[in-house]
């Protein structure tokens, strides 16, 4: 039987860093993977659904938002080779970490893996085969599935994120089930191409987590601007399947799409792992709860991303396993904690990072905030991209920037600069004080720590009092 | 300056709510007065204009000193009230004096009186002499000029020590993050004395955040009235303790008994009446002594210690010896909910004879309390639980509550505070003396 310093479980974008990781520190590696490497990420979340969004936003801006003077004519899509130039794409990246686990000695299986002890995994392959492996410590990074709530029919009409990626024709109606992020997003995409979409939340709104101002600046040009209807505060209801689609009701309307498109979060996908052969248990919703090291309450058997719950972001999940793995081979002492930025590449997109108003007003934290709108900035307006804003939130004591979000072009570009600074803990004056390049998006980061300290450049004095 | 229960000589005032000028309606605070039992509020019985005050916020000054004047604009203002500082002189009858309104102005009874004294200033270590620029220098790297020595002249720190000093301890190799000595600066913390949490050895406003949370703070004035009067207690009274086993199993069903023909009787209602009938038989434990003499008290008063959010506070029920067992019953209730909300009155917390202290929801085995002071016993009540006893050979499940008495051994002996529990014990356990009470 093979022996390891370090077994993962899921080579996903919490699994694969954390082997090479694992790797570079002297260890002897094996990853673990049931389908392809770069997991939920690569293949079938961030990267083909970002690659789809920046042909649709291209196709989009070409025809409604060129400056006058240019002329475009004659633009099309053929979606079946958008579908096409996606896979090539997730492809080339998958070919990469391939490479780069080999290059790091890491050895990559192809296999279902479960429990057989604290240190004992089983491994199963799509044959059928089964082999058995030892390791020191073990990561579990399996990641999570897409829900498909028991309310739905079960019809190739309803279906969930990963399918949507591989349809090879986009539906000229479509119905999105929930209103978060991964909704949003593919609703945003849809709409751009000229589907005719309508998105339905059951809460209050789309995309609850982000502060209201956000929320409703997305929210209004996906309204508006893409003609999305969104209905808010209801469930669909008496939903069928048809030979040409889906029908339901919602809000006193009756909705009909050739396809509905079930977002409704996803879910850990802890169920296979044999936890109980560990002396492991997941909590009622099914995740694996870990320390701040991600470890578990079994001392070698670490949890990280989507399935120890805590946040359920590619870029966390990646932080958290070589955290792990540090951990695991004794080389991290604990430190600070750090803050997740997050982005949505909805129309016009969104980067959040650190503390929201909301946050801030539910733990009854005194903040002072100040905002810049792209409407004011000499770099925007010469792109034609003024919708959206900056926004820092800060300590109104000592000047610490606390939380930041952006909305509209750039935004999840732009929110590493404030991502860095809040880690940094630096305070709005010093931010104002830094020196940013002109023009460019990244100045309305200045003006608006400018904005905090009520002494903005580029606003008039008297908008004080509605920021 | 009201007259506070019967053992109150003198009060301080701690702060003024009404500056002079103001207009006062009559309820209104006035000031918030620290007695050596509690902290209270006293309120204006007149309307009117507070035209001078005459002791100041810190000051103390024996009970039924005039301490302000209310009248109308333009009316003479009597001189201050130095009367108080001479022996048995009576308060200025024109002055007016502001009295409880529960507790009606009585004769001046002569007292000895106090002079006034000023409330001692937070303690504060030598100030040193330091320029303003170098005070300006230390605050803005965050830092404590204690430890620089100065060498201006008289030992003057100037600029150039601080910046030597910082030199010295090598200041420019520390890293901090900038929100971090903007917090350090708020809240003048010493940076230097930061220790660091972060493997990469940089102090962040966590690092700050735990220092500040180290700082000694004041307690609240309910939490030192606390510690002033427990620790003379225990330091100046011999206590000894007496723990003693009560079977509650037939009054917890008498008690159910009760409750179903609609008397909802608490398990405190019981061990309360049962003490002061306990107490009227064993007049030692029922008294106070100085070491010298000892004082009877003629009638029972029971504190019952109620733990509130400031800390604790001790309601009494009077005469619990003589009154119904309705009556005590309800008295209870209606000043535990009064402790609860803040609305003890200065005389319902005043005058107890002897205390109990009533653990049992507190899932404890036992514990023993700290006598209050002016008595010679207090009650320590712990849970009851389930316990394998043994009756008449048998083991059986009964519900049993420990019990501790602390003792004053100047006035109570080993023997009597046994018996005197046992007492108890005999009530509690014997259902059949309730029943004609009841």
């Amino acid at each position: 039987m093979d022996k390891y310093d370090i077994a993962i479980i899921g080579g996903g974008p919490g699994g694969y860093p954390a082997a090479i990781r694992a790797a570079q520190l002297g260890a002897s590696v094996v990853l673990i993977e049931k389908e392809l490497p770069g997991g939920t990420c690569l293949n079938w979340g961030c990267i083909p659904t970002k690659t789809l969004i920046t042909a649709a936003s291209f196709y989009a801006r070409a025809r409604h938002e060129i400056p006058p003077g240019l002329k475009i004519t004659g633009i099309s899509f053929d979606y079946k080779e958008l579908i096409g130039n996606k896979n090539r794409v997730v492809a080339k990246l998958r070919n990469g970490i391939t490479h780069l686990l080999k290059a790091n000695d890491v050895d990559f299986i192809r296999a279902a893996a479960s429990f057989a002890g604290r240190n004992l995994l089983l491994l199963r392959d799509s044959s059928g085969n089964e082999s058995r492996l030892e390791a020191k410590n073990i990561v579990i990074a399996a990641g999570s599935v897409s829900a498909l709530p028991s309310f739905l029919p079960r019809s190739e009409k309803i279906i969930e994120s990963r399918a949507f990626l591989d349809l090879e024709k986009l539906p000229a109606k479509l119905i999105v089930l929930g209103g978060g992020v991964i909704g949003c997003e593919l609703a945003c995409m849809a709409a751009q191409l000229g589907a005719e979409v309508t998105i339905v939340e059951i809460l209050e709104d789309i995309m609850t987590s982000l502060d209201k101002d956000l929320r409703s600046e997305v929210r209004r040009h996906m309204e508006n601007d893409l003609r999305i209807q969104v209905l808010t505060g209801f469930s669909m209801e008496n939903i069928t399947c048809g030979q040409d689609g889906v029908k339901g009701q919602c809000a006193g309307k009756n909705l009909e799409a050739e396809l509905l498109l079930c977002a409704a979060g996803r879910v850990p996908a802890s169920a296979d792992l044999a936890l109980e052969q560990c002396g492991l248990k997941t909590n009622e919703k099914g995740f694996i709860e870990t320390d701040f090291s991600c470890r578990t309450s079994a001392a070698n058997i670490f949890a990280i991303g989507d399935i120890n719950g805590k946040c359920q972001l590619a870029h966390a999940a990646t932080a958290q396993g070589i955290l792990a793995v540090e951990t695991a081979l004794g080389r991290r002492r604990p430190d600070r904690p750090q803050i997740i930025p997050s982005c949505i590449f909805t129309s016009p997109e969104i980067g959040v990072a650190g503390l929201s108003e909301q946050e801030a007003a539910k733990t009854n934290r005194k903040i002072i905030a100040g905002k810049f709108p792209f409407a004011a900035l000499g770099k925007a307006i010469s792109s034609g991209e003024t919708i959206g804003f900056v926004k820092w939130i800060a300590d109104p004591a000592t000047g610490q920037l606390l939380g930041a979000a952006a909305v509209g072009a750039h935004a999840a570009e732009l929110v590493a600069e404030a991502t860095l600074a809040i880690q940094s803990e630096l305070t709005y004056e010093e931010l104002g004080r830094t020196v940013h390049v002109h023009p460019t998006f990244s100045e309305a980061w200045m003006e608006a720590a400018h904005a905090v300290g009520g002494h903005c450049i580029h606003l008039p004095p008297r908008r004080k009092a509605e920021l | 300056m009201p007259k506070l229960g019967q053992t109150v000589e003198e009060s301080t005032i701690l702060k003024w709510h009404k500056q002079a000028g103001d207009q006062v309606k009559k309820g209104e605070v006035l000031f918030e007065i620290e007695t050596d039992k509690a902290v209270l509020e006293v309120e204006s019985f007149v309307d009117g204009t507070l035209l001078k005050i005459f002791i100041r916020a810190g000051e103390s000054v024996p009970v039924m000193t005039p301490v302000a004047f209310i009248g109308q604009p333009g009316d003479p203002i009597p001189e201050a009230p130095v009367v108080v500082h001479e022996p048995a002189r009576e308060a200025k009858p024109d002055a007016v004096s502001i009295p409880h309104p529960d507790i009606p102005p009585r004769p001046h009874v002569a007292t000895a009186p106090v002079a006034p004294q000023p409330v001692p200033a937070p303690p504060q270590t030598d100030r040193k002499l330091i320029s303003p620029r170098a005070r300006q220098a230390a605050k803005e790297h965050a830092i404590s000029y204690e430890p620089i020595a100065g060498t201006g002249p008289g030992g003057r720190i100037t600029e150039k020590d601080v910046l030597k000093y910082l030199e010295a301890r090598k200041y420019n190799e520390l890293r901090i993050t900038p929100a971090a000595k903007a917090l350090a600066i708020k809240e003048g913390i010493d940076v230097l004395s930061v220790e660091v949490n972060d493997p990469d050895g940089k102090i962040s406003t966590e690092d700050i955040e735990r220092k500040i949370a180290e700082k000694p703070k004041e307690m609240t004035k309910i939490r030192q009235i606390i510690a002033q009067r427990l620790t003379k207690s225990f330091s100046s009274t011999p206590h000894f303790y007496v723990t003693i086993a009560i079977d509650m199993t037939d009054l917890l069903d008498f008690r159910k008994k009760l409750k179903r023909e609609n008397k909802p009787y608490s398990v405190t209602d019981f061990i309360l009446k049962a003490s002061a009938i306990a107490l009227t038989e064993f007049q030692a434990v029922n008294s106070t002594t100085d070491g010298k003499s000892v004082r009877w008290h003629a009638g029972v008063h029971l504190g019952l210690a109620v733990d509130v959010k400031e800390g604790l506070v001790v309601p009494v029920i009077r005469n619990a010896d003589t009154i119904s067992f309705s009556e005590l019953h309800e008295q209870v209730i209606a000043l535990v909910a009064k402790a609860r909300d803040g609305k003890l009155k200065p005389g319902e917390m005043t005058g107890s004879t002897f205390t109990i202290s009533n653990m049992g929801m507190l899932n404890v085995e036992n514990f023993t309390a700290i006598i209050n002071p002016g008595e010679s016993a207090i009650l320590a009540i712990a849970s009851i639980f389930e316990t394998p006893a043994a009756i008449k050979g048998e083991i059986k499940i009964r519900s049993i509550m420990k019990a501790t008495v602390s003792s004053d051994h100047r006035i109570v002996d080993g023997a009597m505070a046994a018996r005197f529990i046992n007492r108890i014990k005999n009530l509690l356990e014997d259902t059949n003396k309730w029943t004609n009470m009841i």
